[in-house]
């Protein structure tokens, strides 16, 4: 079958390709900030805009080794959050947050589409997919992301997990999306961080050239010729193959409104002081260690923050029942998963909890990252909100309550940090409250004129830095 | 249109005839059906019309399984005592036929608890073989209105980034390499990536196709070689003296047709060449006017999308020919039509079903076919996520890298298009004495002589590792990052292979040691015996645990091995059935004997890939006519394929009417 002359250049060319690629169009949607920010620099007065990143790990936690057992701010570091010790007074720690749409369900998938929703997930494995809502990320990307070129940045590691459970009587799909734009529609990731790259900085082209220009020109042309396309395909089509066009006008519209940002006057007042030395194109290749690509993918959340790219953005360390091999980490010998059901085996809990531990040193390190970046009187993380969580607390039991839940950063001075917020009775894990009463809480912080948001009873308000 | 309420009466019009019926069923059931005919005149009952399930089977249901699949504490997700009429249960025909495999092979209920006597499973089986309407109308697919009670609705959708990249490289005449730009995409239905509801679009994936669009046109057109035998495949230049808008109309046409899977429409082509002229005013020449066009042409949803435009009137109609063209081709390319289909469906040819019978002979001959073994069987048999997020570890396997995990999917995809192209048995898939092999792989079945990277044919000397189970791609899938899992190995053969299912562990259940070394003492298998000594565990996994026990002979990346942790290995296994075996050939030889439940499964993953949405109770009709088809010519699939091309819902589609543009 070796003779059959397409097969064998699709795989050579697969290995020679990544370099080639011009990407015109990301260069065409590429903002001019980098040649604004060094003319205004010094001027900008304004005050920094507040962030928000949204973070997902998968499998839960020991929850003896997460839940600090004193509330306030005395509390003595919990083994699998020790990595963050140094950041104790720049994060808290919320306990007693319940996911109740998640009580139903299978274990994995009914209980991560919605980690960001809130909403009861749809049992199907293809017809009538839902996450029951739209995600609380893109709900304030719809709110506040026509000010930065790209409204939210949505990451993983994992690609989208194939096939369906038919056990379970789930497509799989739902384990892979925790940001979703509507109920029906997840919002598709980049894993890879060159992509990530591209999409936020461009390629090599020189904004400005008159290349650069005609491309732009020739873009909004097919564009319109696409937009025209649709709208008459539409009208022929029946009702669910219109909803599929829909969300091919919408993005099409989505890559329009990138194209107009980068054309009309920069409707952001703040200027970062500093703006970084971007690495380059070429400097970032797909990492083949975990490890690495974890931390690529943070220093570009940092950088998408940093250069006000975008001031939302969704990761996921990995999809729903992820069975990655932590045997890299000392005294650890399997996969992730498999050490959530530890059945209550010490040796067995001493794993899994390191393996979260392990999740906590990555937020620490993006932690540090991000106080490293100075802006106005304070630092990045200071105006930002970093969700970090899973969507079980024990993973033997799939349990969806007393989620693990850090929220670190101060949101531009409206949080205070360096908290445990217990919202039931800690010693005896009683339910407590809707993980959404914070979700409406930064929603409202991030400027989402919101009053609720999923099955939220009231805001969060302990958090606030004035109650 | 069929209101969900007829289509209700329809399946619940469920009482066999009389014995011709059962008689005639029995025969296509094999020796299933002709051990319930023999128990059923023994346990005195007439026919299967006689059994009432009030009477007849409550009382044996409410005895034998309302103890676990109960209102309240429904095991497995399975509550039976729901059921308090006939109508009841014949509205969930699949449960019970689940249901009936699981007490046919003595799988339920557990070993510690009382057993039905055989009487009262013979009475039980027949009265589910007989829930199965008999005269199912094979002439009806869903309609919008009763497509939630009845999902078998195929959607207009977008190309997957398979297919994607398919098209491009059949549109341009070469390959370019694309897909892994784009987010993998997700799956529906059957477990595949073609189901409409499956495939989201998201401004990522736009910014995408708008990249690729001008990547592969700039590729496949360079502005350095005009003249080139690629130019001049795809762009007839103005001959001297001609009209430069006709020409430009002429090679747009002609290119846009073919990307678009359909003639052009006047509006269509006059918008592109108002394009086309803007970009003349500004200068460009032909060559690159005419690439901006294309550009258009492959960002455009006509190209995006698997579109089905329906008709005014509403009701099934039968689709046109170049749907139907489009249908074929991504079934058994995964890529567009070529010229000879868009000839026939110019032509209107492909209504015919002759016609339609050759093309799907032709069609499976041609190396696009390799798709089916690339993404069919890769889907079907579970191993996609294999080197990406299913890895061995590397330190215990240094021996897996990428090109051992590309080799290893390679292997199952030759395996799958030989037996297509050569059009041999499918029970091939179940055994075999041969597979494909380069180098890499044949260092890990201990083959000698074979070097480089090219897939070739191997003939084994013993009757271990061909057919499916002896793949390394299955076996490493199916294995934990340090060691074996016969739970998971036994998993797939009953789901993949035998279409079984088999419920998820109660949360809190116990698992096993992550490696091979001896825990306290014990075997991986003495440990995995004792844990089925709970009862909460072992209804499952005495059906599991001998399976994968028969593969432990291949280690986690499937090299073969007599022994593990310097102990002999035990493969011996003994299912709930009490049919025993021991190592892979005797497991194969028995799964054989299973060849029904295989080939029904097959037939069944088959269709919903060809269809590319779940399949419903009407289906059944489809597969039950394709497995008869099939083994009268000794399971050869391309009477699987032709009955499927030709099946009413392949070649069928429901319109809402044209009143869905006004209703908004």
């Amino acid at each position: 079958m070796s003779d059959k002359s397409w097969q064998i250049p699709r795989r050579t060319i697969l290995r020679g390709m990544g370099a080639a690629i011009a990407l015109p169009i990301l260069d065409a949607m590429a903002p001019l900030r980098t040649a604004k920010a060094a003319t205004t620099a010094a001027a900008s007065s304004a005050t920094p805009p507040v962030r928000m990143a949204c973070i997902f790990f998968p499998n839960g936690v020991w929850e003896d080794a997460w839940v600090p057992t004193t509330e306030g701010s005395d509390y003595l570091m919990p083994y699998s959050l020790r990595p963050l010790t140094k950041f104790r007074s720049e994060f808290n720690v919320l306990s007693g947050l319940d996911q109740a749409n998640s009580r139903q369900g299978d274990g994995h998938y009914a209980k991560t589409g919605n980690f960001l929703t809130g909403q009861p997930v749809t049992k199907t494995t293809g017809r009538d997919i839902s996450a029951g809502g739209i995600s609380m990320d893109q709900l304030a990307a719809q709110h506040i992301g026509h000010n930065t070129p790209l409204p939210s940045l949505e990451m993983g590691i994992d690609p989208v997990i194939s096939g369906i459970d038919s056990n379970v009587g789930y497509t799989r799909l739902y384990g892979s999306y925790i940001s979703w734009r509507n109920e029906h529609t997840p919002v598709a990731r980049e894993i890879n961080p060159r992509f990530v790259y591209e999409r936020l900085f461009g390629g090599n082209q020189a904004a400005g050239s008159p290349e650069h220009q005609r491309r732009q020109e020739d873009f909004q042309s097919l564009i319109d010729l696409a937009l025209e396309d649709a709208k008459g395909l539409r009208r022929r089509l029946g009702r669910d193959d219109q909803v599929k066009l829909d969300e091919y006008l919408e993005s099409v519209r989505a890559v329009e409104k990138r194209i107009e940002f980068s054309l009309q006057p920069d409707p952001r007042e703040w200027m970062p002081e500093v703006y970084p030395d971007l690495p380059g194109i070429d400097g970032i290749q797909m990492p083949a260690d975990f490890r690495e690509h974890a931390k690529l993918m943070m220093d570009l959340l940092v950088l998408a923050f940093q250069t006000d790219s975008t001031r939302i953005a969704s990761f996921m360390f990995a999809n729903c029942v992820s069975g990655r091999n932590f045997s890299f980490l000392p005294g650890v010998s399997g996969g992730h998963h498999d050490m959530s059901h530890h059945e209550n085996k010490p040796e067995k809990i001493k794993q899994y909890r390191r393996i979260t531990r392990w999740h906590a040193e990555q937020l620490a390190y993006l932690l540090e990252r991000m106080q490293a970046v100075p802006e106005g009187n304070g630092t990045l993380l200071d105006n930002s909100m970093v969700l970090f969580g899973s969507s079980m607390s024990d993973g033997n039991r799939h349990d969806p309550n007393n989620l693990p839940i850090i929220v670190a950063g101060k949101a531009g001075g409206a949080f205070k940090t360096g908290h445990h917020f217990a919202s039931n009775d800690i010693a005896r894990r009683s339910r407590g409250l809707p993980v959404c009463n914070l979700y409406t809480t930064m929603l409202q912080t991030m400027g989402a004129e919101v009053d609720t948001f999923g099955d939220a009873t009231e805001p969060f308000t302990r958090i606030l830095a004035e109650a | 249109m069929v209101p969900a309420q007829a289509m209700r009466r329809k399946l619940s019009r469920v009482k066999m005839n009389n014995d011709k019926d059962l008689c005639m069923r029995s025969s296509r059931f094999g020796i299933r059906g002709a051990l319930i005919a023999s128990a059923l005149l023994t346990a005195g009952v007439g026919t299967a019309e006689d059994i009432s399930y009030e009477h007849d089977i409550l009382p044996i249901v409410g005895e034998y399984c309302f103890g676990c699949h109960n209102e309240e504490r429904a095991s497995a997700d399975l509550n039976l005592e729901r059921f308090e009429t006939q109508q009841m249960a014949a509205e969930s025909l699949a449960i019970w036929q689940r249901s009936g495999r699981r007490i046919e092979h003595n799988e339920m209920p557990p070993r510690n608890r009382p057993q039905p006597t055989e009487e009262e499973k013979a009475k039980l089986l027949a009265w589910i073989q007989a829930l199965e309407p008999p005269m199912l109308d094979c002439t009806l697919i869903a309609s919008e209105e009763s497509v939630n009670w009845f999902p078998g609705f195929v959607m207009s959708r977008r190309l997957n980034r398979h297919e994607y990249e398919n098209t491009l490289r059949d549109l341009l005449g070469m390959p370019i390499a694309i897909a892994h730009m784009f987010p993998a995409d997700g799956a529906g239905g059957e477990g595949f990536d073609n189901h409409g509801n499956a495939l989201f679009l998201s401004a990522i994936q736009l910014e995408k196709y708008l990249e690729a669009a001008d990547h592969a046109i700039e590729y496949a057109l360079p502005a350095d070689s005009q003249g080139s035998a690629a130019w001049e495949r795809l762009m007839a230049m103005p001959a001297e003296g001609e009209d430069v808008r006709e020409a430009a109309s002429a090679v747009i046409r002609d290119f846009a047709g073919r990307a678009w899977r359909r003639p052009v429409e006047a509006e269509e082509l006059a918008r592109m060449l108002d394009l086309f002229d803007r970009s003349q005013e500004r200068g460009d020449d032909f060559g690159d006017s005419i690439k901006l066009i294309y550009k258009a042409v492959l960002v455009s949803p006509h190209f995006l999308f698997l579109a089905e435009p329906q008709p005014a009137k509403q009701g099934d109609y039968e689709l046109g020919g170049y749907p139907l063209a489009s249908r074929l081709s991504y079934f058994l390319w995964g890529s567009m039509p070529d010229e000879e289909l868009f000839a026939l469906a110019a032509a209107g040819q492909l209504a015919n079903e002759e016609e339609i019978e050759r093309q799907v002979r032709r069609m499976l001959l041609d190396p696009k076919a390799e798709a089916l073994g690339e993404f069919f069987v890769s889907q079907w048999l579970g191993i996609t996520p294999l080197g990406e997020t299913i890895k061995p570890d590397p330190n215990r396997f240094p021996e897996f890298d990428t090109a051992l995990a590309a080799s290893m999917h390679r292997e199952p995809a030759l395996y799958f298009t030989r037996i297509v192209q050569e059009d041999r048995s499918i029970l091939e898939l179940l055994d075999s004495n041969y597979s494909f092999v380069d180098e890499r792989l044949a260092e890990i079945y201990g083959i000698e002589g074979i070097t480089g990277d090219e897939m070739r044919l191997v003939e084994f000397e013993d009757d271990a590792r061909g057919g499916v189970l002896g793949m390394a791609a299955i076996l490493t899938t199916t294995s934990h990052p340090l060691r074996t899992s016969p739970v998971l190995r036994g998993k797939f053969v009953l789901e993949q292979l035998l279409g079984d299912r088999v419920p998820p562990p109660p949360p809190d259940a116990g698992t096993l040691p992550e490696d091979d070394e001896h825990h306290d003492g014990l075997s991986l298998r003495e440990a995995l015996e004792l844990h089925r000594q709970k009862p909460e565990c072992a209804a499952c996994h005495e059906r599991m645990d001998p399976l994968g026990f028969g593969l432990e002979n291949f280690d986690p990346i499937g090299r073969w091995r007599v022994e593990q942790a310097g102990l002999p290995i035990d493969t011996a296994g003994v299912l709930p059935t009490g049919e025993s075996f021991s190592g892979p050939a005797e497991l194969k030889a028995l799964l054989l004997e299973r060849r029904d439940a295989f080939t029904k499964n097959f037939t069944r993953k088959m269709l919903g890939y060809a269809l590319g949405r779940s399949l419903t109770q009407y289906d059944t009709c489809v597969i039950d006519d394709a497995l008869v088809a099939m083994e009268e010519i000794d399971w050869r699939p391309s009477a699987l394929f032709t009955e499927i091309a030709l099946s009413y819902p392949f070649r069928h589609r429901y319109s809402g009417g044209a009143s869905m543009e006004e209703a908004r």
